[in-house]
């Protein structure tokens, strides 16, 4: 074969750049899917809502409101990272009291609340 | 706080106005999460927050609007580029084979990069605007895959409610997965191109040492 020229050296090196990081993309993927498969929680953000860390951690979401001591109903749909400026506390002490009420709900789940959150309802 | 919580909480505290100007920004060309927006906006839906019906009309005005602008662009910013450079002879002949490709393959590339490798969307928004594709047929090619994404990917969001976070990673991992595979796909055809003619030239150069 005749010897490359940097044009062809170029495309090479990009081909072989392409193929690492797509490697490194479908790994991760991949790992990122196995770990979906086998833990179902996921870590507690600023944007959510405390109905939605409810529903993501099936937990009943008068437990969370109790909780933070929000009046409930109705839903409370602010993200946590208003309620935590709201209440004048810092994002990783509202996230901490919510994992603590989550943690209490799945030793002992109380026994007047339903089993899953309300969800898939118009308000 | 990350970039992406900062717009989520915006999208908790704002709703549908925000989610219209982020997707139309983005589909404009300033790279913006908005993949796990959409996700954010089918939990949101699931958790009775919000409309379906309203988020896909909103989404997909916004993402349609934003490709019009980058199309814009491209046609009346980057097109007088191009014919600035057009101007040499070399570059002329590229520019118009650029054309062509773009008339051939345009709709297809437009589709598909609307929902499926989505990374591309800007890049074939000003390409296409560069190549005076037609406007009408970019614009019908467009509303079809972007009404195809936002209904996606809402849907996704809404399916997989509890799960938001985790499912926006791995789609975003699997759009960069399928653009590495097309590209891979381009580049390897290219060498071998180039293998194929550079091995034919030094056959007939040899026929031809042999027959002297």
């Amino acid at each position: 074969m005749k010897s490359f020229g940097w044009k062809q050296w170029t495309l090479l090196v990009a081909f072989v750049l392409v193929l690492l990081a797509t490697g490194l993309f479908s790994v991760r993927t991949v790992r990122r899917a196995v770990y979906w498969r086998f833990h179902r929680d996921e870590p507690v953000r600023p944007w959510m809502s405390v109905p939605y860390v409810a529903h993501s951690y099936h937990v009943p979401p008068q437990v969370l409101y109790e909780a933070l001591g929000i009046p409930h109903p109705p839903h409370d749909h602010r993200p946590i990272k208003e309620i935590a400026e709201e209440q004048n506390r810092s994002l990783d002490e509202v996230i901490a009291t919510l994992q603590r009420a989550i943690a209490r709900e799945r030793v002992s789940p109380s026994p007047a609340s339903p089993p899953t959150p309300a969800t898939g309802r118009s308000p | 706080m990350t970039l992406t919580d900062q717009l989520l909480t915006a999208f908790s505290q704002y709703g549908l106005p925000l989610l219209f100007a982020v997707i139309m920004i983005a589909a404009a060309g300033i790279p913006l999460p908005i993949t796990l927006m959409l996700v954010a906006a089918g939990s949101f839906v699931a958790l009775g927050q919000m409309k379906f019906w309203q988020v896909i009309v909103v989404a997909s005005a916004a993402a349609v609007l934003g490709d019009q602008i980058g199309y814009a662009l491209g046609r009346w910013g980057g097109h007088q580029v191009a014919a600035q450079v057009s101007r040499k002879k070399a570059w002329a002949t590229q520019m118009q084979r650029a054309e062509n490709f773009a008339r051939r393959w345009g709709g297809a590339g437009i589709f598909f990069s609307r929902w499926l490798v989505t990374p591309l969307g800007p890049w074939i928004n000003l390409s296409s605007g560069m190549a005076a594709y037609p406007w009408t047929r970019f614009l019908c090619w467009d509303i079809v895959g972007e009404v195809l994404w936002v209904v996606l990917y809402v849907a996704l969001g809404k399916l997989f409610s509890d799960r938001v976070q985790a499912l926006v990673d791995i789609l975003g991992d699997l759009a960069w997965v399928i653009v590495g595979l097309i590209a891979a796909v381009v580049l390897g055809w290219q060498l071998l191109r180039y293998a194929r003619t550079s091995n034919a030239a030094e056959r007939s150069r040899k026929t031809a040492r042999a027959g002297a």
